[in-house]
């Protein structure tokens, strides 16, 4: 290969290929991306210039819509904000394979019609009344910053804000339970039904809603693991609140136990 | 007993989501083809703005005045979906200042509620706003995330009897008797290749409009026109933020979930498929962003992220002056029967544009039944996938 043009470098995938036409098998592939280029430019690229036929989830790049999730080294990754370079040193080529532990529909992409219906469960809404301080960040603040309490001034509703959740299905990809029983409700429906529990001015569909992950695929499946809690690339906490449903699930128990 | 019409759209970005929509809903047969995952081209890698229409208010009334009415609709069939915390536009010199009472006068004439706000409780709702603001006017924007937006639109549109074939790519265009009557697709799935009949193509393939209509030896006047946005790691703005002026690079920061996204510049490409984000862009957009918000300066990139607008180019000029609606061609007029182009536009007018190329389908179709899409609610985007 020639050499790179400026502020360009070489990047190479080595991609899990698989669907109906094909029996699964790694493809290698060289692309040139600019330095600074994220595991799904290199995707990208590979797409465009390469192979139109290459299977893959994207749409935002920026981690808001959840899409691109995958396996980028045997671990599960968002690519749109995982650098290449990141990547390449832990391992060249990078090696990209799709989320376990939903069907495979070719190449890199998942169904997650599954997913989504056990997402629809849980009832969580992806619009919520902001907790209100800034700034906001899903990994730990960088030094300087001080949360900042907004005073939301009479004559304007409460700020509205989106669920850190995007959806991703990450959680679910690297969660042991889900791999042993794929009637269990998951990390991700789980932790809306918790979110769901915590914003819900509705006490009867609160009970419901614990019900629920009070079920047989509910919250006494996870094996905790903390799995999902350690590759959430939003800092959702799934595990922490399945613990914190169990507590709720156990004081529940007593209360009735007690016909309080 | 009569058959529907049958209708094929290509892309699924807002345009075509929205087009399903419509179309199932007035009682079409829809197919969509998209040759990736939904909203996987331009729409996806939007600013995620739901535009009160504030920033056109001065230099392009008529994009400004779709943008509210878009605006009140998109509240009403999709509520959830949206966060409507509404916007400032802020001054920080001399030159804004100067602009703000032709902004408040413009914003009057199209219909945008705007009002100048008190600078204490700006701080207040605004923390890390750069402290020496002149003047804050605030407007109704608010913001989407725009895969689970086309999403409730394919969603709904399925529920009606439309079908969505993602990884489909187009392949040609048969045309018979100098009408498009379908088009050849590659399900990259399989890898296998076939036909689809319809009575009508709509051809909603954003910035690749022209090469769609390239495949019957048509042209349009779409020119891809890409804009770099940086998304910083760290959420700094409760609403979002414009700078009060004309529309410039960096004019803007637009809150994401727990992140800010700063936009943008424009330039202009010939092929949309894959556009490298110019570093030179990032380090401009960064100090546009610090100008409004001076913690950017302290907080890491997340991600960079460059994609062309569809931008429909009546004359020549500069591409920031060109109108941000859309445009319907009807390619009959160029002696092509069965093939309507939807482009230009933005995805918080994408119901409108829909509504419009569904008119026309009507009308080219003889089947007449009114628009429904202003007064019905969307369903759940995680139906989608059902």
């Amino acid at each position: 290969m020639s050499a790179a043009a400026e502020g360009f470098a070489e990047a190479r995938l080595e991609i899990l290929r698989q669907g109906p036409r094909q029996t699964p098998h790694f493809e290698t592939f060289t692309v040139s991306v600019p330095a600074e280029a994220k595991v799904l430019d290199a995707l990208d690229a590979v797409w465009a210039e390469r192979d139109h036929g290459l299977l893959f989830r994207r749409a935002c790049h920026h981690s808001s819509c959840g899409a691109c999730a995958m396996r980028i080294n045997g671990r599960e990754r968002l690519p749109c904000i995982t650098p290449y370079r990141e990547a390449a040193s832990e391992r060249t080529p990078v090696r990209l394979e799709p989320l376990r532990n939903m069907p495979v529909v070719a190449d890199l992409v998942v169904d997650v019609s599954g997913f989504f219906e056990r997402m629809s469960a849980s009832d969580l809404v992806i619009t919520r009344v902001a907790e209100s301080t800034l700034p906001l960040s899903v990994d730990p603040l960088p030094a300087g910053f001080e949360p900042r309490q907004i005073v939301a001034p009479d004559d304007i509703p409460e700020l509205t804000r989106f669920e850190t959740c995007i959806e991703c299905g990450i959680c679910v990809s690297v969660c042991p339970s889900m791999a042993a029983d794929d009637g269990f409700l998951g990390p991700a429906a789980l932790a809306g039904i918790h979110r769901t529990r915590e914003a819900t001015p509705d006490r009867v569909e609160a009970e419901h809603l614990l019900d629920l992950a009070d079920s047989e695929d509910g919250i006494w499946r996870c094996h905790s693991s903390f799995e999902c809690t350690a590759a959430c690339p939003q800092s959702v906490d799934p595990a922490g609140r399945i613990m914190s449903l169990r507590g709720q699930a156990i004081r529940r128990r007593w209360k009735r136990l007690w016909g309080m | 007993m009569t058959t529907s019409p049958s209708v094929v759209v290509i892309g699924a970005g807002s345009t075509g989501a929205a087009t399903a929509h419509d179309l199932a809903l007035r009682g079409f047969l829809v197919t969509v083809v998209e040759r990736g995952e939904i909203a996987s081209g331009t729409s996806g890698r939007n600013h995620c703005l739901l535009h009160s229409g504030g920033r056109y208010a001065v230099t392009d009334q008529e994009s400004a005045r779709e943008c509210i009415a878009e605006l009140r609709t998109l509240e009403a069939i999709m509520p959830d979906l949206l966060e409507r915390n509404g916007g400032l536009f802020v001054a920080l010199n001399e030159e804004d200042l100067a602009f703000k009472e032709k902004f408040l006068a413009a914003c009057e004439v199209c219909g945008i509620p705007a009002r100048e706000l008190p600078l204490d409780r700006v701080r207040k709702m605004e923390p890390f706003l750069n402290p020496d603001v002149l003047a804050a006017v605030e407007v109704p924007d608010g913001v989407f995330e725009p895969f689970h937006f086309c999403l409730a639109f394919l969603a709904t549109a399925k529920t009606n009897g439309a079908e969505v074939r993602t990884y489909n790519e187009v392949l040609e265009l048969r045309t018979e008797g100098g009408a498009v009557t379908g088009l050849k697709v590659r399900d990259h799935r399989t890898g296998v290749t076939s036909m689809i009949g319809a009575d009508l193509v709509v051809n909603a393939a954003g910035p690749w409009v022209g090469e769609i209509a390239a495949m019957a030896g048509l042209s349009v006047p779409v020119t891809p026109t890409p804009g770099v946005m940086v998304t910083m790691d760290v959420r700094l703005n409760n609403l979002v933020i414009n700078r009060l002026n004309r529309p410039a690079d960096g004019d803007i920061v637009v809150p994401q979930r727990a992140t800010s996204i700063i936009g943008t510049t424009s330039w202009v490409v010939e092929d949309p498929d894959l556009i490298s984000v110019p570093p030179d862009h990032v380090s401009r957009m960064l100090a546009c962003g610090q100008q409004l918000i001076p913690a950017v300066a302290k907080v890491k990139v997340r991600a960079t992220v460059a994609v062309a607008r569809p931008l429909v180019t009546k004359t020549g000029g500069d591409t920031r002056n060109v109108s941000r609606t859309f445009e319907c061609f009807d390619h009959a007029a160029e002696g092509v029967e069965g093939l309507v182009t939807i482009a230009g536009g933005k995805t918080t007018s994408s119901r409108a544009m829909a509504e419009r190329v569904a008119d026309v389908v009507c009308a080219k179709l003889d089947k007449q039944v009114p628009c429904r899409t202003r007064e019905t609610a969307l369903v759940s985007y995680r139906n989608y996938y059902r």
